[in-house]
């Protein structure tokens, strides 16, 4: 049978619960609800940090995202993979929100049609910038997410957003990657944590927090009462 | 009081409704476990999983299915997983004609397998798609689980799930952050057990 006990390179490390000795449930439960406590604790103690090092230009940009909209401005999100379930979200939070105002955004990544036509007939980096250049307009936002910072398609999407004098935001991780370099964005939030999940996790919380922002900005009524349930 | 120093009570008060809520998630440590066991052992044989949810809900779906189909961790295997939400033209069709409960109950019907695992996705969970779904799930022999928040609505109060994990929030964005890590969770502990298919089947020891 078998076990996966030779951990792939670099697994060993990253992973040390995955490759224990011999098969005993019981340890292998133990080290699972260790290793989940401690991704709890990581993600809360990330978005605190976050909380001190981006309150500022969080409402800086939520102020300027609230302008464009008050103006006619509307939304582009876009990224790729899980990135992409993201934009959606956001497209979605914004467009239909549970309460507050329902403002025009689009995720690029929602019309299959488009995005297999543009990937087959020129290539995948085109995609979001294609799409950009013929919905965009001047006034409009470019929302693009990546853990990376390094997706091609993402880069060139704001390379497009900012010709169209768009205001551009980007999400990105670890060190912020190509977009880093990038002198062109408006504002680039980048979560310094080398896990993919923990960049996920951390990017919804600031684009859930620039969208109750926003809507503060704009005059809405602030978000409803939290009562803890056990 | 001006906009902008409202504005910054605003962000400090966004970033501290999320602490308790974060912390809650490592309680349910163990249910998540004994799930992701359930999981592996219906990956091993030759399972799949089958996710879906209503408006952001369905953006989870979509994400869960994908972190299974494509891992971004290297190295580890690809698991079958489907979305239902993201067949638009089913959806919006089946809604359109049957209502808006039934379409997740009738993609089911159609493509689940006796070894399939059901995962539904409700932020208050009172999504009506996402109850039939589950009970659907259920009835077909599925394994069920539910990612809900709030006081978990009726998929808690009618029991539409053998698993039930509520987020500890009644903010459905924070439900859905909450959301987000423990899918990351159940993806990264079905591989520990997937991996290891001597822990499968039977029943724990402790």
């Amino acid at each position: 049978m078998s076990t996966g006990d030779q951990p792939p390179e670099g697994m060993g490390g990253l992973y040390p619960f995955l490759y224990p000795g011999p098969g005993d449930l019981d340890a292998v439960l133990t080290e699972a609800l260790r290793s989940t406590g401690e991704k709890a604790a990581e993600i809360v103690r990330l978005r605190r940090e976050l909380a001190e090092s981006m309150a500022d230009e969080l409402v800086e940009c939520a102020g300027e995202m609230a302008i464009r909209f008050a103006a006619g401005g509307r939304l582009f999100a876009f990224g790729n993979g899980g990135s992409s379930t993201d934009a959606q979200e956001v497209a979605t939070a914004f467009l239909h929100p549970d309460h507050g105002l329902s403002l025009p955004a689009l995720s690029l990544t929602s019309d299959v049609a488009v995005v297999t036509a543009l990937s087959n007939d020129v290539g995948f980096d085109v995609v979001f910038a294609r799409q950009l250049a013929a919905l965009g307009r001047r006034g409009d936002m470019a929302f693009g997410l990546t853990t990376s910072g390094g997706s091609a398609n993402v880069v060139r999407a704001f390379e497009e957003a900012a010709r169209q004098g768009m205001l551009t935001i980007a999400l990105a991780g670890d060190r912020g990657g190509r977009l880093a370099e990038l002198e062109l964005l408006d504002y680039l939030f980048v979560i310094p944590s080398s896990s993919v999940h923990r960049i996920q996790e951390a990017q919804t919380t600031v684009y859930h927090v620039l969208w109750e922002l926003t809507q503060h900005a704009l005059g809405a009524v602030p978000a409803p009462p939290v009562r803890n349930v056990g | 009081m001006p906009v902008t120093s409202t504005m910054q009570l605003a962000v400090s008060e966004a970033f501290a409704r999320r602490d308790s809520a974060g912390h809650a998630l490592a309680e349910d440590s163990l249910r998540i476990a004994r799930a992701c066991r359930e999981m592996a052992d219906r990956f091993h044989r030759g399972g799949k999983l089958i996710v879906f949810g209503s408006g952001g809900g369905g953006t989870d779906a979509a994400h869960i299915a994908v972190e299974f189909m494509h891992p971004v961790i290297m190295g580890k295997k690809a698991l079958p997983a489907l979305a239902l939400s993201n067949d638009a033209a089913t959806v919006s069709g089946v809604s359109a004609r049957e209502g808006p409960a039934e379409s997740f109950a009738h993609q089911l019907r159609r493509w689940a397998d006796p070894a399939d695992m059901a995962l539904g996705i409700s932020r208050d969970g009172d999504c009506p798609g996402v109850l039939r779904g589950l009970q659907e799930a259920g009835a077909l022999g599925l394994f069920t689980l539910a990612l809900v928040g709030g006081d978990g609505g009726a998929v808690v109060r009618e029991r539409a799930a053998e698993h039930i994990l509520i987020a500890a929030s009644d903010d459905p964005a924070v439900v859905k952050e909450i959301h987000v890590t423990v899918y990351h969770v159940l993806w990264e502990l079905v591989h520990v057990f997937h991996d290891r298919p001597g822990l499968l089947g039977g029943k724990e020891t402790g």
